[in-house]
């Protein structure tokens, strides 16, 4: 037992340093966790196999998801949803067929590891394009909303593919879909009712009801042979309105999530990188990079020019939706524990998946960042 | 001569000494005044948009406090301060700022927070007297 404590004690301490880097630098925790458990895994030892980590950091993995998937404004996507789901199923399909054939057909991984890889590349974070859009006020306008719209239709893509190609095809299945249906129809308006009757209680028993639903959901999607993100983030979609009337309560189980959980998830995701990897796979990793970013251009900027987007506007919708994150380092770790993919392919889609968080980011910064006067009036050309 | 003024204003000693230098000049000349602040150490590569948004709601509470001060300095002198919170990267922030409010002065401290981190790398003020589209005062 006293080693269970002293193992807690490092990880806890790690995930301390990453948070005073994070706000110390203006870089986020989770990007800074995941570089700690990096170091951590390749020089002080930190062993992710253990099973109440695995279990905290998948717990971790689990209301990230549910987060994001809260964090849509359901009258964004109806609003704008003509272009918004076209261009965040292309955004989705193109690097999913494009990595998964590259490193089939070339780079001859496995069939499922091809699909691991696919699914991870596909990703756009919704996260760093809302922050990157924040800084030019973008958030605010037509176009950003599209944009975050196309994001959200991208990553569900990611999380439906990732739920769908690995599942085992039987009865459980069939319980699993039926019994998340359900769900998901009944839970926006019971949870109104309970959030209303049971507010303002420090057990926070809004919060437990949540968790009670995503255990339960995560346990018939392990059974399925699923993953347990993908209810979760249909369950964050169908409760997003309702969060938008409850912030303090969501509030809390942020805390919650990003004190306790996700700090095990990322510095797990961390540890299992490994730094020799990372030079000896340096070429795949920079030639996917490339096929993601190509890819997206190849099913993104053709569509901005349908949609009338100036071509500046263009290039700067295509760059941010190349950006990927939270849903690119799930895949790969969900590929990971499955044994679908070694520990160099895990480095590999790790290191490209930080890759395109930072680098299309910057490059739309520099180059491409609509001024305001691009935005006043038509910007559709 | 200055019909309308900016000034650059972050709750560092060197901004709240060119914001009492604005104040006077707007106040001498009668212009209007504008004051700026900018959110620049806003997270970036977040997971989640929440992470993000809890971040900047602390920093426009924070600038909120450091707005309502500035105002009531500058109502003490008889002056009324608009003043305006953007995020982002300083310079650009700022010069953005003054070409599309017509600005034709804009008031800076010499230093702002890090001394270190400007005598590295070229300082705040000494960028936008370079970019700025408007003339520049410098208060030391």
């Amino acid at each position: 037992m006293d080693h269970t404590w002293y193992v807690a004690m490092v990880w806890i301490g790690l995930a301390l340093v990453a948070s005073i880097i994070s706000i110390r630098t203006a870089i986020s925790v989770a990007l800074v966790e995941i570089i700690v458990g990096v170091i951590g895994g390749n020089y002080l030892g930190l062993d992710p196999k253990v099973e109440w980590i695995s279990f905290l950091a998948g717990f971790g993995a689990i209301l990230l998801t549910f987060l994001a998937g809260a964090e849509i404004e359901p009258q964004i996507l109806r609003k704008y949803g003509k272009e918004s789901i076209g261009i965040g199923f292309f955004s989705f399909l193109l690097p999913f067929l494009g990595a998964m054939a590259y490193v089939y057909y070339v780079a001859h991984w496995t069939a499922d590891a091809a699909k691991i890889c696919g699914i991870a590349l596909s990703t756009t974070s919704v996260a760093v394009v809302y922050a990157v859009m924040v800084e030019t006020g973008l958030n605010r306008t037509e176009l950003g909303k599209i944009i975050l719209a196309a994001c959200f239709v991208t990553d569900l893509g990611t999380v439906l593919a990732l739920g769908i190609l690995f599942a085992n095809y039987n009865v459980w299945l069939a319980i699993f879909a039926a019994i998340t249906t359900a769900v998901l129809f009944i839970t926006p308006r019971f949870a109104r009712w309970f959030f209303e009757a049971f507010k303002n209680h420090v057990s926070e028993p809004e919060i437990k009801l949540l968790f009670f639903i995503l255990f339960g959901l995560g346990w018939l999607a392990t059974h399925a042979n699923s993953e347990a993100v993908l209810p979760a983030y249909l369950l964050g979609i169908v409760v997003a309105g309702l969060f938008q009337k409850h912030r303090e309560m969501v509030r809390h189980l942020r805390t919650a999530t990003f004190a306790l959980l996700t700090p095990f998830y990322f510095l797990k995701a961390g540890t299992i990188v490994s730094i020799p990897a990372i030079w000896s796979g340096l070429g795949l990793i920079l030639v996917l990079l490339a096929v993601k970013v190509a890819a997206k251009f190849i099913g993104v900027y053709p569509l901005t020019s349908i949609f009338r987007f100036s071509r500046k506007i263009g290039m700067y919708t295509t760059l941010l939706m190349s950006t990927g994150l939270t849903f690119g380092s799930i895949s790969a770790l969900f590929g990971y524990s499955r044994g679908m993919i070694t520990q160099e392919q895990y480095t590999i889609l790790v290191t490209v998946v930080i890759g395109s968080a930072v680098i299309p980011t910057l490059i739309a910064q520099w180059f491409f960042v609509p001024k305001q006067q691009d935005l006043k009036g038509d910007w559709q050309k | 001569m200055y019909t309308k003024i900016l000034v650059a204003f972050d709750g560092s000693e060197g901004s709240r000494k060119a914001l009492k230098r604005a104040v006077k000049v707007a106040y001498c000349f009668e212009a209007e005044l504008h004051s700026v602040s900018v959110e620049v150490d806003l997270p970036k590569y977040v997971a989640t948009v929440g992470e993000f948004e809890d971040v900047k709601r602390q920093k426009d509470a924070y600038f909120e406090r450091l707005n309502h001060e500035a105002i009531e300095l500058a109502r003490a002198e008889g002056v009324k301060l608009t003043p305006h919170v953007l995020a982002g990267h300083a310079v650009d922030s700022i010069v953005e700022l003054c070409k599309e409010g017509g600005f034709d002065l804009l008031v800076v401290g010499f230093t702002g927070h890090s001394r270190i981190y400007e005598r590295i790398w070229g300082g705040t003020s000494r960028n936008l007297a370079r970019f700025s589209p408007c003339a520049v005062l410098i208060e030391k």
